[in-house]
């Protein structure tokens, strides 16, 4: 199947304030002063900051092998480790995706933090995370949209870095990109720039669903993300 | 004295910076840390008294509302700013010597990870706690936390990650750490890791907040 990319505007994602506010710890509306007002100012100015854009390529040569924990895709072996390759056992296809909102959110956060505005330089940085998952949730749903109008159906999302997947293996998985795509590049060690980007695998069939709350799943008891019932996140768990 | 001790870190605890700064809302048209740590310093106040009787206490304070859940990151994050305002009226002293710092601690986030939240906030509360430190950023491997250590004899390391992957690294980095300076010693953190963990990497210390960190180290120079 052919590359599918997308781009979207600010104003079309679901960013609020609630959300913001829930992110940082807070009931909706029960942040204190001065969270409300700086979380409006970032708000107000990050459709000049982001550049967002996703995509994702699907692949129909696809195998699980349980005994290994390995996914395979078109020849090239993932070692995805146990829990990804039991929640992809019954995919038949697979999507590879990636996203970023763009390095204009990042730099703005991190010239905060420099300057010492580190609750600004904060809110910018959560700002910029929800905008590149709600981007994705948009290409998620998109995707679904797709498959349920053939009677398939999709998983969660997986990433590498989570679940026990090494993000060394990110340089295979953009290997089905064409270069620099959506203007994503890895670092030397793996890493995404933007570092507000987020890449992975949905996998696709009759026989698959989506958990939606995948939490139960990882072993990391203490992660910041855990504790928030918000759910069809499971690249963050 | 003590009473001006005690206002300051009030303002700490709650992230009043300064006079001009309008939060907290019930603390509006107040001085602030800035102001009452200039007029102690102006009244005479020893300056290690300053830090270790206002600012170092409502960081503390601080700290424990975090760690007990009652605050969350930008209310922490305020009350960093506060300190760190106030700390300039005492950087002459800690040049010239008159205020000692109670060590030097190593921070980054490691290899593979750039994740820098939890970092940021271990090291600004270990700062407040009279510590200086030495911030690596993100993505840090072992050759730049050892030149760290070599630069810093006698120093603390902190290690964060939060990517569950990348705690490969973090164990890779302890032994390199320990290897290259037998005796540093090592704290780890962050949501993938563990008690457990740290036991298997044998790193010297777990905290799952910032507040474990702080009182680690004033443990160990105690």
């Amino acid at each position: 199947m052919e590359l599918q990319e997308y781009r979207f505007r600010f104003d079309e994602l679901e960013v609020s304030i609630d959300i913001i506010e829930k992110f940082m710890g807070y009931e909706p509306g029960q942040a204190p002063e001065p969270m409300p007002q700086l979380i409006n100012e970032v708000l107000g100015i990050a459709h000049e900051l982001c550049d967002i854009r996703g995509g994702y390529i699907i692949k129909q040569e696809t195998n699980i092998n349980r005994e290994f924990k390995t996914m395979h895709i078109n020849g090239t072996e993932f070692d995805v480790k146990k829990i990804i390759t039991n929640q992809l056992r019954k995919m038949d296809n697979v999507a590879l995706f990636v996203c970023t909102a763009g390095p204009g959110i990042s730099n703005y956060s991190k010239d905060l933090m420099h300057e010492g505005d580190f609750i600004k330089g904060y809110i910018a940085d959560v700002v910029g995370s929800e905008i590149v998952e709600s981007a994705m949730d948009k290409i998620q749903a998109d995707l679904e949209r797709q498959m349920e109008s053939r009677g398939w159906h999709i998983t969660d999302r997986y990433s590498p870095g989570y679940c026990g997947w090494s993000v060394g293996e990110q340089h295979k998985l953009f290997s089905f990109f064409p270069k620099d795509f959506c203007g994503i590049t890895l670092t030397p060690s793996s890493l995404m720039q933007p570092i507000k980007s987020v890449s992975g695998v949905i996998g696709i069939g009759p026989e698959v669903r989506r958990k939606g709350y995948v939490c139960n799943m990882c072993d990391m008891v203490n992660c910041i993300y855990r504790e928030k019932k918000d759910t069809k996140k499971a690249d963050r768990c | 004295m003590e009473e001006l001790f005690e206002k300051i870190a009030h303002c700490v605890e709650f992230g009043k910076i300064n006079l001009a700064s309008p939060y907290p809302p019930d603390m509006k048209g107040q001085v602030g840390a800035d102001e009452l740590t200039k007029q102690a310093i102006d009244a005479g106040a020893e300056p290690d008294d300053v830090l270790k009787k206002g600012l170092v206490v409502g960081m503390e304070k601080i700290g424990i509302k975090f760690r007990d859940n009652k605050v969350f990151v930008p209310q922490v994050l305020m009350s960093a700013k506060a300190m760190s305002t106030a700390m300039e009226h005492l950087k002459p002293f800690f040049e010239s010597g008159a205020v000692k710092r109670k060590g030097v601690f190593v921070i980054g986030t490691v290899a593979g990870d750039l994740h820098d939240i939890g970092k940021n906030l271990v090291s600004m509360m270990v700062k407040g706690s009279g510590f200086e430190v030495v911030d690596l950023g993100t993505d840090v491997n072992s050759q730049k936390f050892i030149e760290a250590v070599k630069q810093h004899p006698g120093c603390f390391v902190g290690l964060s990650a939060l990517l569950t992957t990348t705690m490969v690294n973090m164990e890779k980095i302890v032994t390199d750490i320990k290897t290259a300076i037998p005796g540093t010693k090592v704290l780890i953190g962050g949501a993938p890791v563990s008690e457990d963990f740290k036991e298997k990497i044998h790193a010297d210390f777990y905290s799952r907040d910032p507040q474990g960190a702080v009182d680690f180290l004033k443990r160990s120079v105690a």
